[in-house]
């Protein structure tokens, strides 16, 4: 701790700094006699003692009080001459002595405060990251929510339009069974005539009889027919086969695995699978250009392309034509479904990728939105551009970089 | 606070002329200096730059002894205005035993006074000092100027105030020592109950204001 400037300054505080050795030469050059300061204790400050009898004394007054006296054996005018001569020195040595004090109290006290400062602000800093933390936390929270929401809207258009999907492939599959069933009740019904040849047969009938009830039974058609209904019905199973080897592709989406595939190859089977949602609705026009495998993710991309035709389809008001083309352009696949249905207004354009939007009534709008369309193209590091204009259809084109694909 | 020394029989009491920039502290203390006949007056120790801005203090000390032979020795300081000098001004303000709030009356120093004196307020807590029972006189400053607060209007802002209110021309050295003597009553009662000035030293409180200023009955008020 500093000193406190305005303490009462003894003799000695005030001599301090002041070579004692030569003022005490000084003084007694001037006086031409031994000298002696002493405080007011008595305790000799500068030189000796001095005992004589003659020695005159003079107070060291340098506020009001005396604080010590000069001793000399000299005259008093002289002794007061050099009293004055003393007293002067202490007052600007006191002047000095108080101005460095205060300085240093000063100093010392702005250096506590800063250091209270600097204490209060390192307090409020550590608050500041405690919030900082609890923040950094809710803000995770909320993208986990956010993210966990959009993987939820994601399901859920899926499942939409594979319920779309299911309706289109149910009714591409009875139709085949259909055929098939009446197929092999006609070919059961055949079976009651082999047996009447085969009972005449095991009796021993002769060749005249045989060939009368091989007449009777019509068995050349019947053969004929027979041929017939297993090729078709052999047709129905191969075409059962198809959709379900197409249907495949789609029932892959949840897989995570990445692989390498032929784009022409997903947009087959896609217009394949929505066969029956198509008919008598478009006509698809496939311009599959030469392009190579891509690494990607089929399933995905394959619902994708769905959901563009199936807006394509929705689009019509009578017949149109949907169209697929894909070209390869600078290691990029350039895929566009271009149909010439209604088209959308600026208005509505402006708000294609918003969640949830739709022109659609509850119930049509099946597929997934083009917010979902639009974040599978950009996980394959690809891009989507919508055109359209009202009353002549729309240009949905996506590019995808052909990646370096890892062989294994 | 005073501050008793046993072995010299020797009590300081610190008061200190506080106020805005250029208000007259200063020269409160030249006068004072001038004018009082005090027994003991030392000189007066200036700490002023070259354009008369105090820079860390002004010092007067003055005293005189009471019938028990006990040295009463007041140290009037000057605190530096200027608002940059807020360290030294806590420093000097610290232990005051009384203040003089010197204010400028010009009609233009109005928002000077009032912040220096929400300072003197905020100091006094910070250094230690109940601010509620501090001797304090105001003084306003410089009626010998035009385009001055009138002394109704200083009455009337200053009418919800505890403390003495009083106007002074201290170029002239007018109303320096009534101010003084304004605060001297005060200083004695909130020291007579520790140190005894009546009991102990047989110090009556006219006596001890008349001594401060050394006024003899006759001289009536300066
Ligand atoms: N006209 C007039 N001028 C005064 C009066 N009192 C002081 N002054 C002048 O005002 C100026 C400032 O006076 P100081 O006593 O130095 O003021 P201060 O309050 O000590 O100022 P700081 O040390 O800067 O805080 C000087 O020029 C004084 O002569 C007064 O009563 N009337
Ligand atoms: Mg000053």
């Amino acid at each position: 701790m500093p000193n406190n400037f305005d303490r009462e300054l003894t003799l000695k505080d005030l001599l301090l700094g002041i070579d004692s050795h030569r003022l005490l030469t000084d003084l007694q050059g001037l006086l031409d006699a031994p000298v002696a300061i002493l405080d007011s204790q008595g305790i000799c400050l500068v030189g000796e003692p001095l005992a004589s009898e003659s020695t005159a004394s003079l107070a060291l007054v340098v506020e009001l009080e005396s604080i010590g006296k000069i001793t000399a054996d000299a005259p008093v005018p002289r002794l007061q001459a050099a009293t004055d001569l003393v007293t002067l020195l202490l007052r600007i040595n006191a002047r000095y002595l108080m101005a460095s004090d205060l300085h240093m109290q000063t100093q010392q006290a702005d250096f506590d405060e800063l250091q209270r400062r600097h204490i209060a602000l390192e307090k409020s800093e550590q608050r500041y990251k405690a919030l900082a933390e609890t923040l950094e936390q809710r803000v995770k929270q909320q993208v986990k929510t956010i993210e966990s929401a959009q993987i939820k809207l994601y399901e859920s258009e899926k499942l939409a339009s594979v319920g779309r999907l299911a309706a289109g492939v149910a009714h591409e599959i009875n139709n085949p069974i259909g055929f098939i069933r009446s197929n092999l009740s006609t070919a059961s019904s055949y079976l009651e005539s082999l047996n009447k040849i085969d009972a005449l047969v095991e009796s021993g009938a002769s060749a005249a009889e045989l060939r009368t009830v091989w007449h009777a039974e019509d068995m050349a058609f019947l053969q004929k027919d027979l041929r017939d209904i297993l090729d078709e019905s052999i047709n129905g199973t191969d075409r059962i086969a198809a959709i379900v080897r197409d249907l495949k592709g789609f029932s892959r989406i949840n897989e995570e695995v990445d692989e390498n595939a032929d784009i022409n190859q997903i947009i087959r089977q896609v217009c394949n699978v929505a066969a029956a949602e198509i008919r008598g609705k478009a006509e698809v026009l496939l311009d599959l250009g030469e392009i190579p495998l891509l690494h990607c993710h089929p399933g995905e991309l394959g619902q994708v392309f769905l959901s563009l035709l199936m807006n394509g389809v929705d689009a019509m008001s009578s017949v149109g034509k949907i169209q697929f083309r894909t070209r390869l352009k600078e290691d990029r696949i350039h895929i566009d479904v271009r149909d010439n249905g209604c088209g959308m207004p600026e208005s509505v354009l402006t708000h294609i990728y918003d969640p949830f939007f739709t022109t659609k009534e509850v119930g049509k709008g099946m597929g997934l939105g083009l917010t979902v369309c639009l974040n599978i193209i950009k996980a394959h590091d690809g891009g989507m551009e919508i055109k359209s204009k009202p009353n002549q259809g729309t240009l949905v084109s996506i590019i995808l970089p052909v990646k370096a694909v890892p062989s294994c | 606070m005073a501050l008793y020394d046993e072995e010299n029989n020797k009590l300081s009491i610190k008061l200190v002329y506080y106020g805005p920039a250029q208000s007259g502290k200063t020269t409160n203390l030249m006068r004072l200096h001038d004018i009082l006949r005090t027994d003991l007056k030392g000189e007066i120790m200036l700490m002023e730059t070259a354009n008369d801005r105090t820079l860390f203090f002004d010092l007067l000390p003055l005293g005189f002894k009471a019938p028990s032979g006990l040295l009463i020795k007041f140290k009037l300081y000057t605190v530096p205005g200027q608002v940059v000098h807020d360290s030294t001004r806590k420093a000097v303000l610290s232990r005051a035993d009384g203040v003089v709030f010197v204010a400028d009356s010009q009609r233009t120093q109005s928002v000077n006074n009032g912040e220096s004196f929400a300072n003197l307020e905020d100091n006094a807590a910070r250094v230690g000092i109940d601010f509620d029972r501090l001797p304090l006189v105001v003084q306003f400053n410089k009626r010998d100027l035009a385009n001055i607060l009138s002394e109704d209007e200083v009455m009337e802002r200053w009418r919800a105030a505890p403390w003495p209110i009083t106007f002074s021309s201290a170029l002239e050295g007018q109303g320096v020592v009534e101010t003084f003597n304004a605060l001297l009553p005060q200083v004695y009662d909130r020291l007579d109950g520790e140190f005894g000035f009546q009991q102990t030293h047989g110090l009556s409180r006219d006596d001890f204001v008349r001594q401060s200023t050394g006024q003899t009955a006759v001289d009536g008020i300066a």
